[in-house]
């Protein structure tokens, strides 16, 4: 499990951190969310050394993370960070060697990660020569060579096209698989949605959402139900015990319901009107749970874990 | 899965210094500023061969007989320190084109009455008009004695002393401390800049993020300096190397023995030199972002170089005055100093220790306080870092 337990940080009168803390299986995507400012970038920085915390820890298999550690870690920073005039092949393979490759794996794993993330005929350029988003393959390519056992990742998407995005993607889906926990921050929330097994929401300096999709959407929006009834006459179900009515449109409505409603009943209600046309939970997106947590931070709720 | 090994403190170390190495041995701007500094050896080099071929080779030719002459000549020319060749020229026209031609430096026609007459190609070397003045008017005066009826006189050689012989090779020692000092102030500057840029390309690119997430801020600067410094190290003894060896193949020093220990000392003194520099520079880099900013804050470092310069230049005249004496103590100044005094003969072995020993501990000093200053500022990537905002940061 890769821990982060408790991270207090202040810079100056600035508490930046209040107890940040989520955990990450092996073989599992994280997705780190949260505004901008809120602490994303300093949490991940705690973890690699760069920040230290005032309080708090973090810890991969129960160890505390330290400089040998660290070393086993991938880690792609939020301000991308290569050598310009260094050539791509070189840097991939200076950057596996200072994770502890000796130079004959170094230079090997490096011609395989460069060839993989398609910069093989870009080898000899240097950096500065390459467009954006191969930098950013590169950068990429300096996190994964030296087969890390972790990634911690700081926007990995941000500037990429949708086809860097989705070799990006399945990149990392590759390293999941393999039984790596990657942690990833991203704005990108349909992306999150789509790739993470689990899924932070970090406001105000602490987690207030922790959990799978899923679990998010169950116990941090509600119970949402969509029922479309053609034939009913507008206000069909203010009546109903347990139910409020969110939205009514022409028969189109969203209805509320308070934990322990049947939903069972409102179908009867339902039908009592006459033809139903939909009768479905509505998963509200990610996006809309993040405005929703992050709109009203309330009492930070630690839901999974 | 390979499981990587941890590298060491060293081999972090290693790693840093050889990709500094590795990369500043393709810049350009190192090539072409060791070519020039090279250059400017060999021209040294050069420029006292062609004095010490200039000087005392002096080839008359003459037209006309010779043959009291030539001895006159060659008897002349000694006493005013010329080895003379005489040669015969057939005529005034022969004389011409051995003038033309480089062979002669001046023709001597006599004979056909009247006052004997010197050609020269553009202008009369005084040697060379002494020289011949000397002979030719030694032998009339003989030549009118002997009409008179007087025998020539034997006229006494004055002989020479050398009261203070050691003045001589103490000139030459300073002239090559002083070639030997050039060199070494342009390494450091050179090296020094190495250093300040390399340290700022890392903050504003960003990568020293990644870097100090695989090893500590005192790795990284300890692989930078020492990196740099092997490079500048191998470049100031491939430049004395081949400064000996071009000045003992031309015969151009007279005490080899004392060159090769000159250009030992300045050696030497570059690498104390270096180490405070280095560091210096270092920690005056990592307060800055840009490379824009560089400038504002490694400029009082490089005027404390240029002074330091200047004064090796002038105590190269007054090695013994107080400005040369109380400079070649000051950590700083003294690598550029002191090794023209030492040239000199002006300091004493004791004056020699004193001043390594306070280079030594303001190496110390500087490394302490530039490391911390360093690891303080290096993450700091915003603006322009206050010293004393560094200093005070929390380190890694």
């Amino acid at each position: 499990m890769l821990e982060f337990d408790g991270l207090h940080k202040s810079f100056g009168d600035n508490h930046v951190l209040d107890g940040v803390g989520f955990t990450v299986a092996p073989g599992t995507m994280f997705g780190f969310c949260g505004s901008n400012g809120a602490g994303k970038t300093t949490t991940m920085r705690i973890a690699m050394g760069l920040v230290r915390p005032d309080a708090g820890a973090v810890r991969w298999q129960g160890h505390h993370l330290d400089q040998e550690i660290r070393r086993r870690i991938g880690y792609m920073p939020e301000e991308r960070g290569l050598y310009p005039k260094m050539k791509v092949g070189e840097q991939v393979t200076y950057f596996a060697r200072l994770h502890g490759l000796d130079a004959a794996a170094a230079a090997r794993a490096s011609e395989e990660w460069v060839s993989r993330l398609g910069l093989g005929e870009r080898r000899g350029d240097p950096v500065e020569k390459l467009s954006l988003g191969n930098q950013q393959r590169v950068q990429l390519a300096a996190a994964l060579v030296s087969r890390p056992e972790v990634l911690i990742l700081d926007e990995p998407f941000s500037g990429l096209d949708p086809v860097g995005v989705d070799s990006l993607a399945e990149g990392l889906l590759d390293q999941v698989r393999q039984g790596v926990p990657v942690v990833f921050s991203s704005h990108q929330l349909d992306l999150v949605e789509r790739l993470c097994d689990s899924v932070g929401i970090l406001a105000g300096g602490s987690m207030v959402a922790t959990g799978t999709v899923e679990e998010l959407r169950r116990r941090e929006a509600g119970r949402l139900l969509r029922v479309v009834v053609p034939d009913a006459a507008h206000g069909w179900a203010a009546g109903l015990p347990g139910v409020r009515v969110v939205s009514e449109q022409a028969g189109d409505t969203l209805l509320e319901l308070a934990p322990g409603t049947d939903d069972q009943s409102v179908l009867a209600a339902a039908l009592r009107t006459g033809r139903v046309r939909h009768f479905a939970w509505r998963e509200p997106t990610l996006v809309e749970l993040f405005r929703e947590v992050v709109a009203a931070p309330g009492a930070p709720e630690a839901v999974a874990s | 899965m390979t499981a990587p090994g941890t590298p060491g403190s060293a081999a972090l170390v290693r790693l840093v210094a050889g990709r500094e190495v590795s990369t500043r041995i393709r810049d350009k701007t190192f090539l072409i500023s060791s070519a020039v500094i090279l250059l400017l050896v060999l021209g040294a080099v050069a420029f006292q061969v062609v004095i010490a071929s200039g000087a005392g080779k002096v080839t008359v030719g003459v037209v006309g007989d010779r043959s009291a002459l030539q001895p006159a000549l060659q008897a002349e020319g000694k006493a005013v320190g010329a080895d003379v060749t005489v040669v015969g020229l057939a005529g005034e026209a022969a004389a011409r084109t051995a003038l033309a031609a480089g062979d002669v430096d001046g023709a001597l026609v006599v004979g056909s009455g009247g006052a004997p007459r010197l050609l020269v190609e553009r202008k009369a070397d005084p040697q060379l008009t002494a020289t011949v003045q000397g002979a030719v008017g030694q032998l009339a005066i003989g030549r009118q004695l002997a009409q008179a009826g007087i025998d020539p006189l034997d006229v006494p050689q004055v002989g020479v002393t050398v009261v203070n012989p050691g003045t001589d090779p103490t000139g030459e020692r300073t002239g090559i401390a002083i070639v030997g000092i050039i060199v070494l102030y342009t390494l450091l500057i050179l090296m020094g800049q190495f250093v300040a840029q390399g340290v700022v390309e890392e903050k504003s690119t960003r990568v020293v993020e990644l870097l100090l997430s695989t090893m500590r801020p005192w790795q990284l600067l300890a692989g930078k300096i020492i990196g740099l410094g092997l490079l500048g190290l191998a470049q100031i003894v491939a430049i004395s190397v081949v400064g000996i060896s071009g000045a003992l193949l031309f015969d151009v020093v007279s005490l080899p023995g004392q060159l090769i220990g000159t250009v030992l000392t300045v050696v030497a003194w570059f690498v104390l030199g270096y180490a405070f520099y280095a560091a210096v520079f270092a920690a005056a880099a990592s307060l800055v972002s840009r490379q824009e900013d560089l400038a504002s804050v490694i400029t009082p470092m490089t005027v404390l170089l240029v002074i330091g310069f200047f004064i090796a230049l002038q105590s190269a005249g007054d090695p013994s005055g107080s400005l040369a004496t109380v400079t070649s103590y000051i950590p700083g100044l003294s690598p550029l100093v002191m090794p023209v005094r030492m040239a000199a003969g002006a300091a004493a072995w004791w004056e020699v220790v004193l001043a390594v020993v306070l280079m030594l501990v303001a190496i110390a000093l500087v490394v302490r306080l530039g490391g911390r200053i360093y690891a303080g500022a290096l993450l700091r990537t915003s603006g322009k870092t206050k010293i004393r905002e560094a200093l005070r940061a929390e380190r890694l």
